[in-house]
C-alpha cells in the first residue's frame, strides 16, 4: 500500500509533535493570569489573538515547508543546492507576510473587542502581536530551512515531515513569543 | 525562477486575511468559554492538541496530494485511486494519534498531581470523540481545496495549509465545547 509509508513516516512525528502541543497548552494554562479582568495584570484583548497569531505563525511556515518540499520534487532543490535564488524568495516571502499579517491580526482584534464590549489598549495590542509574529517569523524561517535540510540528507520525503514539524516548534515558539512580548510591553505601556 | 517573494505574498495574503478574520471567532469563543477551562483546567492543554493534530494531518494530506498533482501521479478526480487510499489513511492516522495522545495526557495530568476533575473513559470519549469528527471534516476539506486551487491554477501548496488550520482551530474549539456541554455539564 503506497500511504502505508505516510502512516510509518508521520505517526512518530505526530506524537512528537502532540508532545509539543501539550507544552503549548501548560504556557497557554499558565497565562491565564493575563486573560481575567480582575487580576492587575490583566491584558485586554490578548486571548482573542492567541489562535490567530498560532495559525498565522503555522500557515506561513507550513506553506512555505510545502513549496520547498514541490520545489523538491521538481527538482529545483536539493541537498547539494540549496541556498538559491528560490530559496531566498521564499524566505523573503514569509517574512513579509509575517509582518503584515501581524498587523491585520492586530487590527482585527482592537475592532473585534471593542464592538463586543472589551476595550484594548491600541498601542499595547499592536505592539505585542507586531513583537510576537516577526520575532517567531524569523526564528521560524531559519528552522524552516534547517529541518528541510536534514530531511533531504536523511532521504525522507519533505511532504511527511517539514508541515508537522514547523506547526509544532511553531506553537512552541509562538506562544512563547507571545508570552514574552506581552511581559515586556505590558511593562513599558 | 518559479517562487518570487512578491507572488508568495499575493497569493497568501487574501487568503490568510480571510483565516485570521475566522480565528478571531476561535479567540472570542475561547474568552467566552474560558470560565468552563477554569474548571476542568486539562482542556487548556486538550485545545492546542487537537487543532494541531488536525492542522498537522490536513497539511500532511495536502501537501501529498499537491506534490502528487504538481507530478502528475494524482489526477483532478475525487474518485483517483490514489487519492482516496491518502483520504482514508488520513482519517486512520488522525484517530489513532488522538487515541494515543489522549491516553498521554490524561495520565501526565494525573501523574503531576493536578486535580482533573473527570474519569479516564470520560476524558478520553471527549477528545477522541470531537478529534474524529474534526479530522473527518478536515480531511474532506483538504481534498476539495487541493483538487479546487489545482483546477483553478493556484498552487495548492500555498491554499491548503490556511484552510485546514484555521478550520481545525475554530471547528476544534466548537466541537470539544459541544462534547464538555453533553458529557460533563
Amino acid at each position: 500500500m503506497f500511504a502505508r509509508e505516510m502512516v510509518k513516516q508521520s505517526l512518530p512525528l505526530l506524537l512528537l509533535c502532540g508532545i509539543g502541543a501539550i507544552l503549548t497548552g501548560h504556557v497557554f494554562s499558565s497565562m491565564s493570569v493575563l486573560f481575567q479582568p480582575e487580576s492587575s495584570s490583566f491584558i485586554p484583548g490578548l486571548i482573542v489573538v492567541i489562535p490567530a497569531i498560532i495559525a498565522m505563525r503555522g500557515n506561513v511556515s507550513t506553506a512555505m515547508g510545502s513549496r520547498l518540499g514541490s520545489a523538491y520534487h521538481l527538482g529545483i532543490i536539493n541537498e547539494s543546492n540549496m541556498w538559491n535564488q528560490e530559496l531566498k524568495q521564499n524566505i523573503l516571502g514569509s517574512l513579509s507576510l509575517s509582518f503584515l499579517m501581524s498587523f491585520i491580526i492586530g487590527l482585527l482584534a482592537f475592532g473585534t473587542s471593542s464592538l463586543l464590549g472589551v476595550q484594548p489598549h491600541f498601542v499595547e495590542l499592536i505592539l505585542i502581536v507586531l513583537l510576537a509574529g516577526t520575532f517567531s517569523g524569523i526564528v521560524l524561517s531559519l528552522l524552516t530551512v534547517g529541518i528541510v535540510y536534514m530531511v533531504f540528507k536523511r532521504g525522507y520525503d519533505p511532504d511527511n515531515i517539514t508541515g508537522p514539524a514547523l506547526a509544532t516548534f511553531g506553537d512552541i515558539i509562538t506562544i512563547l513569543s507571545i508570552l514574552g512580548s506581552a511581559l515586556l510591553v505590558g511593562g513599558l505601556v | 525562477m518559479i517562487y518570487r517573494w512578491t507572488t508568495i505574498l499575493r497569493a497568501s495574503l487574501p487568503i490568510l486575511t480571510i483565516g485570521v478574520g475566522i480565528e478571531m471567532f476561535a479567540g472570542h469563543l475561547l474568552q467566552s468559554g474560558q470560565n468552563t477551562l477554569l474548571l476542568f483546567p486539562i482542556f487548556f492543554i486538550t485545545i492546542p492538541v487537537i487543532n494541531s493534530v488536525a492542522g498537522n494531518i490536513g497539511s500532511i494530506l495536502g501537501a501529498r496530494l499537491a506534490s502528487g498533482l504538481h507530478v502528475g501521479t494524482i489526477e483532478v478526480d475525487f474518485k483517483d485511486a490514489t487519492l482516496r487510499e491518502n483520504l482514508m489513511t488520513a482519517v486512520f492516522l488522525g484517530i489513532l494519534t488522538y487515541f494515543i495522545l489522549a491516553i498521554g495526557i490524561y495520565f501526565m495530568v494525573s501523574f503531576l498531581g493536578v486535580d482533573v476533575g473527570i474519569g479516564p473513559m470520560e476524558f478520553v470519549f471527549i477528545m477522541v470523540g470531537s478529534g474524529a469528527i474534526l479530522i473527518c471534516v478536515i480531511a474532506l476539506a483538504s481534498v476539495l481545496t487541493a483538487l479546487w486551487t489545482f483546477k483553478k491554477g493556484l498552487d495548492p501548496d500555498d491554499m491548503v495549509a490556511p484552510v485546514v488550520t484555521i478550520l481545525g482551530d475554530t471547528l476544534g474549539i466548537a466541537f470539544l465545547f459541544v462534547f464538555i456541554g453533553v458529557v460533563l455539564l
